[in-house]
């Protein structure tokens, strides 16, 4: 048996995502370079973060995206499509950092619903999306 | 001094494809979803999949956006293997500012993904650090075997002066 998919009726302006937790190791970073082709020294040579005045190897930036996406879909179930997901950087996270994904529905239009996510590391603002996800009629 | 000359300038509407090589595969996407910690059974779960409206497995919807699986060269110093434009910047250090994904279908382990890159635009703009930095957007087009568009990935990028 499948998961129910969220109906667009089911929803409206204002509900709560799910909070998603997502510590990143440094194992979780050479991972997700590895699976993306991503050998940047950015992601697991220490000594060069640091030579690049960083505090510690960094989190790459499109696994915010692959995050936010992960985040929507678990909320909307598997019947769901996400069409746009469009976010803004406001600050680096490294390895040992926990992520949290938070969300809220902005607006229903049609058979599409608009996320309102955040991406947070501890109180600090990591990341802010717009997702739109649509669902079945 | 302005960061933007007129031969940066010359650089927007540039170009750069990527033929696919062969297959996403269901390695990859199984890579991809273990390294994020994703357990959704789209990914690896294929009668699942199929039972969701599904041909197959599918792709997690950003792993075709990601940069580095197309260009086939061998790394350079920084081990990086992407696409670059080795823009004319000195003294630079780059930052994401963010993208902008767009998906017109899932992605399927059949699919044979190409890219086509095309330098959108270059802004400069103050920095709050004092002077003035570039933003660099960058659009890339992922089409599948029959030529359609799958999925599109506006990029920006800043040059910020060390």
């Amino acid at each position: 048996m499948i998961r129910e998919t969220k109906t667009a009726a089911g929803v409206s302006a204002g509900e709560k995502l799910p909070v998603l937790e997502k510590h990143f190791t440094a194992v979780d970073l050479v991972a997700y370079g590895a699976a993306t082709w991503d050998w940047h020294r950015l992601h697991y040579d220490v000594e060069y973060a640091r030579g690049r005045k960083l505090p510690g190897v960094l989190v790459d930036g499109q696994a915010f995206g692959a995050l936010l996406a992960r985040a929507a879909l678990e909320w909307a179930g598997p019947r769901a499509f996400i069409t746009k997901l469009s976010f803004r950087m406001k600050s680096m996270a490294f390895a040992g950092d926990t992520l949290r994904v938070e969300g809220s529905v902005s607006d229903v239009r049609g058979n599409v619903v608009v996320l309102a996510q955040r991406l947070l590391n501890k109180d600090r603002v990591t990341a802010e999306a717009t997702t739109e996800v649509r669902l079945p009629v | 001094m302005s960061l933007l000359t007129d031969e940066l300038k010359s650089w927007i509407g540039r170009e750069a494809h990527y033929p696919a090589r062969e297959e996403l595969g269901r390695a990859s996407i199984r890579y991809f979803a273990l390294a994020l910690g994703d357990e959704n059974p789209l990914y690896v779960d294929e009668a699942y999949a199929k039972e969701a409206g599904y041909p197959s497995v599918i792709a997690p919807p950003t792993l075709v956006c990601e940069t580095c699986q197309y260009a086939h060269r061998p790394p350079d110093e920084e081990g990086y293997i992407g696409h670059e434009w080795h823009l004319p910047v000195a003294g630079c250090r780059l930052i994401r500012a963010g993208n902008e994904y767009e998906f017109v279908r899932p992605v399927l382990p059949a699919d044979r993904i190409s890219v086509t890159w095309t330098l959108e635009d270059i802004v400069e703009r103050s920095s709050s650090r004092g002077g003035t930095q570039l933003f660099v957007t960058s659009v890339a087009r992922y089409f599948d075997a029959q030529g359609s568009l799958v999925a599109t990935n506006r990029e920006t990028l800043v040059y910020q002066p060390l």
